[in-house]
């Protein structure tokens, strides 16, 4: 009972119904002044306001804007720590908290609920796909099925890096906190009316443009592209902050003789990752804010009968879309290059290179986004210098993976449940940023463009680059999360039905895409002798999701059960190994200090944080 | 390099204080706060550009050249003076402040906040022409006559500067918050990151407008 | 030494692993449709060589990394630690250099395939397309302007497509020629090929273009010199527009102007409502109205879509601008043949037959 009221009490409940009051207020305000203007009716600024204001609303009741609005009122706030009085520990997950680790793993756990819901979606259309004709599903439902699953797996994607970076980075530098946790707060809590609206508009008549919106398609699509549009840019706005944040706090939070090349390899990672967000996201911003002023308002930009150009738009979209993937992908590589010395027990080979090359792909990603546009009708001249720029974001990513054989190389390797996945995540993004050149020379492009080996192409590299370590880190980071060891024969499981699974349906969707079958389309015809690997890509689905819900059981389970895992695992040298669980509030109790190199294993005698004395117990 | 050092319960400059124990020391909270100010900017940089760059790109005709639409000059020259004049009193109110003279502090600020809005006015009510006046005085058009349904024209120039704009008011209510808070006094000398957080917003925003009045206003061939 | 021995192993195995993953995996499995222009032969030469590239470079990694998984891994019982290296220089430069040199080779080649792509020739004959939702229509200027909804193509002719979109974005994509290029809408592309082998292809949009993008395709047909000629002169000698009966004619514009891409005559509901047995038959309306479907509802759906909407479909969908272009076309029809048609009076026609 007390559990149920907790629940019901929680920010995300209360969040919910102020979206839905302010809401429903705004429809009701717009179509009440059109109405007594004498206006057509037409809901759409309605439902424009609405959930603006229906945002507003669900940060106002979740209590994400409280201390803020203390503040403008001139009353003094501390920031809230710890348990609140009298409740159970988990509760604080459920409300506004401003700890960087509560905020992490609000993240996470959102992350994979995202996933999931994306994944069925997936799941739901790959069973249509399995056969050439239309059974399942109509045209209209699958269009929305596969917007939705685009849209939704990317913020499960941009809250799956949250969770990595707000967890982690500040423990890696000995930070006691993000610098503004209040604003690390709302970065979190603004993406969960993010997923609600674009949810919402695949019930309010779905969308049929893609992740991608493109006008002048966008501008006749059913209402729900204006929900999408909204919610969209919300996950920029959510992404936006919180990587500020991270820049600052990286900048100015590190302890003591933790100089630059010497931070832990993953925050070079997130620093990259944060320098991309803060700036790229705005233009996509641009770009979804034109899209629906001119849907809604009647502004004039990228209908070409009104003299717009829809070439812009794509211009605008791409400058972000295409830099958000290295995004995805760069606190992934930051993983793999933090836990292969860990399993390896030997240095990071080439640590400067690669912390730098992390930076290098951040750069020339942003040279790059018109490979997107290939066959557009951008102007001739421009496609040339940017197939030269795409095929140069190969030099720095081969860089990693030249340096991460290098660092197995004569290694003593052991492979637990996390480095499984990290040789996954290699594989698979090998196979993943291989079959992107192919893509950049334009010659080949022009046959391959829009079609599913494209689709293989993304999947390799957001499954290398993002969900393989994602769930590396999951599992590796379990035991200072919860303090428990997760199963390993059920995590080895996972592993081993994921891999076999992903490799069927990416190598699958490469091979039909060669063949001629396009993106986005409902039916195909049984002519293009595809049919048979399209089954195979559905099988293979199913046992993708089978195995992502064996691992949400062992970790639900695992951090139930009652026996403590040891302190250090893995026997890593990265800081926070080396505190116990669980980990103060603050942290460190005692600051540490940097005294050496973060990966050198195998150097006697060598350390790389030191710890002067033993916390004095606080005797609370 | 680092300047983090955590905060010592007892220090001298901190009154001990359970609550805010384990915040950063107030300096190191105002360089961070600085620095993500500017990254704040350089981020809007990229919003405001990307807003230029649509301008120069539709309102570029081919065998043209840049175009822009028909404007009052004099109503633009009159609210960007605004804005200027506006720049100037926050400037003064901040380095009051830092002087210590709070009422030369709030007067400024209070006057800038009143013409900010002066300056939206002119933009919402007189250029937008919200109400759909018309007003011809001292040989100056005073009401705006472009839609925001002309073409990309009306839908470039609105869009500008309502984005603009939407900077402007929320200005002009971080300026009331100030405001209000100095009146209070809440503010000191050593401790005003608020006002000096404003100062540098309201600054950027001007400086903003002064990339977009040239290319609303001035670039291009009037059509 | 020891260490040669592990070098030498991976550099075998590299080779037998590029050599096995090129011939037996992608060679096989990854096959491109057949290829009928022109272009296709130096752009599946480009292919071949990236098959090569990822082979290799796929092998490259992988022999490393299951090598050194298989090889060092940690026995039991072991808990000493690896061996201090923490860089090499001069490997990072290499591994910077070389891949350097192989992209900028690839960005090259592609650039000049790309111009060769692209150049215009002196020979190229014109076809003009036009794509709407969901619907693609032909028009050959050389040939004295005949329209058609299937492509059909002089086998070894240099063609220049001359594209544009009606309403959103398409994309003009035959496999078999291995080109595509979008259309957009107020704005010419172009797209260049020889076809060179005759049968028959499948234009397929490649651009999500809404609800019926799937099954945006049109016939393509090529056909040897002499064919085409044959072919041309039917459709230049076909009956002038005032010899056929406004049945005939009301046929014509169904496929002419794309109502076939929403309108089917056969009773399957595409995006709008069938025409079969439509005519004089009560439609029920979204605003909860009944209309019957009589000259003046049909004439009144066309010029205006949006006015009344049947249950079960949705607004929006249908083009407005039916009304100017089919003008246009009477205008030309006038102009050509001087005669004034009128084209929805044939088209109604035509639903009347429709059973
Ligand atoms: C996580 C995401 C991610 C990553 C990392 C990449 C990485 C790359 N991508 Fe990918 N891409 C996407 C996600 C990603 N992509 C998505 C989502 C789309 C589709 C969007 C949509 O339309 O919906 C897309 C589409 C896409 C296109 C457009 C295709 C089209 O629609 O026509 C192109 C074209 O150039 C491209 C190229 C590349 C290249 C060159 C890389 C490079 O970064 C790869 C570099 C890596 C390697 C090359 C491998 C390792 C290197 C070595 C071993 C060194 C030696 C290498 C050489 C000598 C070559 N991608
Ligand atoms: C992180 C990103 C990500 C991930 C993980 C996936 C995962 C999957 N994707 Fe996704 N995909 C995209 C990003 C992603 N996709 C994007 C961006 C597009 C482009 C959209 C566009 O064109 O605009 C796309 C498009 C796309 C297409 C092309 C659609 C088209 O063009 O018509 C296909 C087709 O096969 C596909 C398939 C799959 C499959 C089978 C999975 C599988 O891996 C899914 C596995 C399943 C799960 C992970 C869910 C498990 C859950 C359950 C079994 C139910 C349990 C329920 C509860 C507990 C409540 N995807
Ligand atoms: Cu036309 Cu897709
Ligand atoms: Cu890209």
């Amino acid at each position: 009972m007390r559990t149920l009221g907790i629940i019901i009490n929680s920010a995300y409940v209360r969040g919910l119904i102020g979206q839905a009051i302010f809401t429903f207020a705004g429809i009701g305000l717009v179509g009440g002044i059109r109405s007594a203007m004498g206006l057509e009716t037409n809901v759409e600024p309605g439902v424009v306001l609405g959930a603006i204001l229906g945002v507003i609303g669900f940060l106002l009741f979740a209590g994400v804007l409280t201390d803020w609005l203390k503040w403008i009122a001139g009353k003094k706030t501390p920031l809230r720590h710890g348990v609140p009085e009298g409740k159970p520990g988990w509760s604080r997950y459920l409300n506004v908290d401003v700890n960087h680790k509560v905020i992490g793993i609000q993240y996470g756990y959102t992350s994979i609920l995202v996933l999931l819901v994306g994944g069925i979606f997936a799941l739901v259309f790959r069973l249509e796909l399995a056969q050439p004709g239309i059974q399942l599903l109509d045209a209209k439902t699958y269009n929305t099925l596969f917007s939705a699953h685009g849209i939704v797996m990317i913020a499960s994607i941009l809250l799956g890096v949250g969770a990595m970076t707000n967890y982690l980075v500040p423990l890696m530098i000995g930070a006691s906190d993000m610098a503004f946790p209040r604003l690390n707060a709302f970065s979190y809590w603004v993406g969960i009316p993010a997923v609600v609206l674009i949810l919402s508009g695949m019930v309010v008549g779905g969308w049929d443009t893609g992740w991608v919106g493109y006008p002048p398609l966008s501008l006749r699509a059913p209402l729900g592209v204006v929900l999408f549009l909204m919610g969209f840019y919300l996950n920029g706005l959510s992404s936006i902050a919180s990587s500020i944040n991270l820049l600052v706090t990286v900048s100015f939070m590190r302890a003591k003789g933790m100089t630059p090349f010497r931070m832990p390899i993953f925050v070079w990672a997130a620093v990259a990752t944060s320098l991309i967000q803060f700036t790229a996201t705005q233009t996509v911003g641009v770009a979804l804010t034109l899209n629906v002023m001119e849907r809604v308002a009647g502004l004039t930009f990228f209908n070409p009968t009104n003299g717009g150009d829809p070439v812009l738009y794509q211009h605008l979209f791409w400058f972000y879309s295409h830099p958000v993937v290295y995004v995805f992908v760069l606190p992934g590589l930051g993983i793999i290059s933090e836990l292969l010395p860990v399993f390896s027990r030997k240095p990071l080979f080439g640590y400067k290179w690669i912390a730098l090359s992390s930076l290098g792909i951040a750069f020339v990603g942003f040279l790059v986004w018109a490979h997107h546009m290939f066959t557009s009708g951008m102007n001739d001249a421009l496609r040339i210098p940017f197939m030269m720029a795409t095929m140069f974001v190969a030099i720095p990513t081969g860089v990693k993976f030249f340096s991460w054989v290098a660092t197995m190389w004569e290694g003593k390797l052991s492979f637990e449940t996390p480095m499984l996945f990290v040789l996954g995540a290699i594989s698979v993004f090998l196979i993943g940023g291989v079959t992107g050149p192919i893509l950049g020379t334009i010659p080949t492009d022009l046959h391959l463009h829009d079609s599913y080996w494209v689709v293989g192409h993304f999947h390799a590299t957001m499954f290398g680059g993002f969900i393989f370590p994602f769930f590396a880190a999951i599992y590796y980071w379990f035991p200072k999360i919860t303090g428990r060891m997760y199963k390993e024969s059920l995590g080895k499981l996972h592993f081993w039905l994921m891999v076999p699974g992903f490799w069927i349906m990416s190598l699958g969707q490469m091979q039909i895409g060669l063949l001629g079958m396009r993106r986005r389309i409902v039916d195909y015809e049984a002519v293009l002798g595809v049919q048979g690997t399209q089954v195979l890509i559905t099988i293979a689905a199913l046992v993708i999701g089978w195995s992502v819900l064996i691992m949400v059981y062992n970790l639900v389970s695992s951090a139930r059960s009652k026996e403590m895992a040891v302190t250090n695992p893995w026997g890593s040298r990265s800081p926070e190994w080396q505190i116990p669980y669980p980990v103060p509030e603050f942290n460190y109790d005692v600051p540490f200090e940097v005294v050496g190199d973060p990966y050198d294993y195998g150097l006697d005698g060598s350390e790389y944080v030191h710890t002067q004395a033993a916390p004095v117990p606080s005797g609370d | 390099m680092s300047a983090y050092t955590k905060a010592q319960p007892g220090s001298h400059h901190e009154a001990h204080d359970e609550d805010r124990a384990h915040e950063l020391p107030y300096a190191t909270q105002v360089r961070a706060n600085r620095l993500g100010l500017w990254l704040f900017f350089i981020s809007e940089f990229f919003l405001f550009g990307a807003l230029l760059i649509t301008r120069f790109y539709l309102w570029n005709v081919p065998g043209v050249g840049q175009t822009r639409p028909e404007l009052s000059q004099e109503l633009g020259l009159i609210t960007t003076s605004i804005l200027l004049l506006s720049s100037f009193f926050v400037y003064r109110g901040e380095t009051a402040m830092t002087f210590g003279d709070r009422k030369t502090f709030t007067q400024s600020y209070l006057l800038a906040a009143l013409l900010g809005l002066l300056f939206f006015v002119g933009v919402v009510v007189m250029e937008w022409n919200l109400f759909g006046l018309t007003l011809n005085m001292f040989g100056i058009e005073w009401f705006g006559h472009l839609k925001p349904s002309d073409g990309v024209h009306g839908g470039v120039f609105y869009m500008m500067t309502g984005m603009h704009a939407l900077h402007v008011i929320s200005g002009v209510g971080l300026l009331l918050i100030a405001w209000n808070r100095g009146r209070k006094g809440m503010y000191s000398v050593e401790r005003h990151w608020g006002v000096e957080g404003i100062a540098l917003y309201w600054h950027y925003v001007d400086v903003v407008w002064i990339f977009f009045y040239p290319a609303l206003y001035l670039i291009g061939k009037a059509v | 030494m020891g260490k040669a021995k592990h070098y030498i192993a991976v550099t075998v195995l590299i080779i037998a692993a590029t050599l096995v993953l090129r011939f037996f995996v992608l060679g096989p499995l990854y096959r491109l449709p057949m290829a009928a222009s022109k272009e296709a032969g130096p752009i599946d030469v480009m292919f071949d060589a990236h098959f090569w590239l990822i082979s290799f470079l796929f092998a490259l990694i992988m022999v490393f990394m299951l090598y050194a998984a298989v090889v060092f891994r940690r026995k039991p019982g072991d808990d000493e630690m690896g061996p201090y290296v923490h860089g090499n220089t001069g490997l990072e430069i290499a591994w910077t250099i070389l891949p350097t040199v192989i992209v900028i080779g690839f960005g090259v080649w592609g650039a000049v395939m790309l111009n060769e792509l692209t150049t215009p020739n002196p020979q190229e004959m014109t076809i003009r397309v036009w794509g709407q939702q969901w619907a693609w229509l032909f028009e050959y200027p050389e040939q004295g302007n005949v329209t058609t909804p299937d492509l059909v193509l002089p086998l070894n002719q240099p063609i220049v497509l001359e594209m544009e979109s009606r309403d959103v974005l398409h994309s003009f994509w035959i496999p078999e020629f291995r080109v595509k290029q979008d259309l957009l809408p107020g704005r010419k592309t172009y797209l260049r090929f020889t076809p060179t082998e005759p049968g028959d292809y499948e234009v397929r949009c490649a651009e999500i273009c809404g609800l019926q993008h799937a099954v945006m395709i049109a016939q393509v047909h090529v056909l040897d010199e002499a064919g085409f000629a044959a072919w041309a002169d039917e459709r230049m000698a076909a009956p002038a527009y005032a010899d056929m009966t406004p049945v005939e004619r009301g046929q014509v514009w169904y496929t002419e102007f794309g109502c076939n891409a929403c309108h089917s005559v056969d009773g399957t509901a595409l995006a709008g409502p069938t025409w079969q047995a439509m005519y004089n038959h009560e439609a029920q309306l979204t605003d909860g109205s009944t209309a019957t479907v009589d000259d003046a509802y049909i004439r009144e759906s066309i010029v205006n879509p949006n006015l009344k909407i049947v249950t079960g479909f949705a607004a929006n969908v249908m083009p407005q601008d039916f009304e100017t272009r089919m003008a246009e076309k009477e205008t030309a029809v006038l102009a050509s043949e001087g005669v004034q048609l009128d084209i929805i009076a044939d088209i109604i026609a035509y639903i009347q037959t429709i059973e």
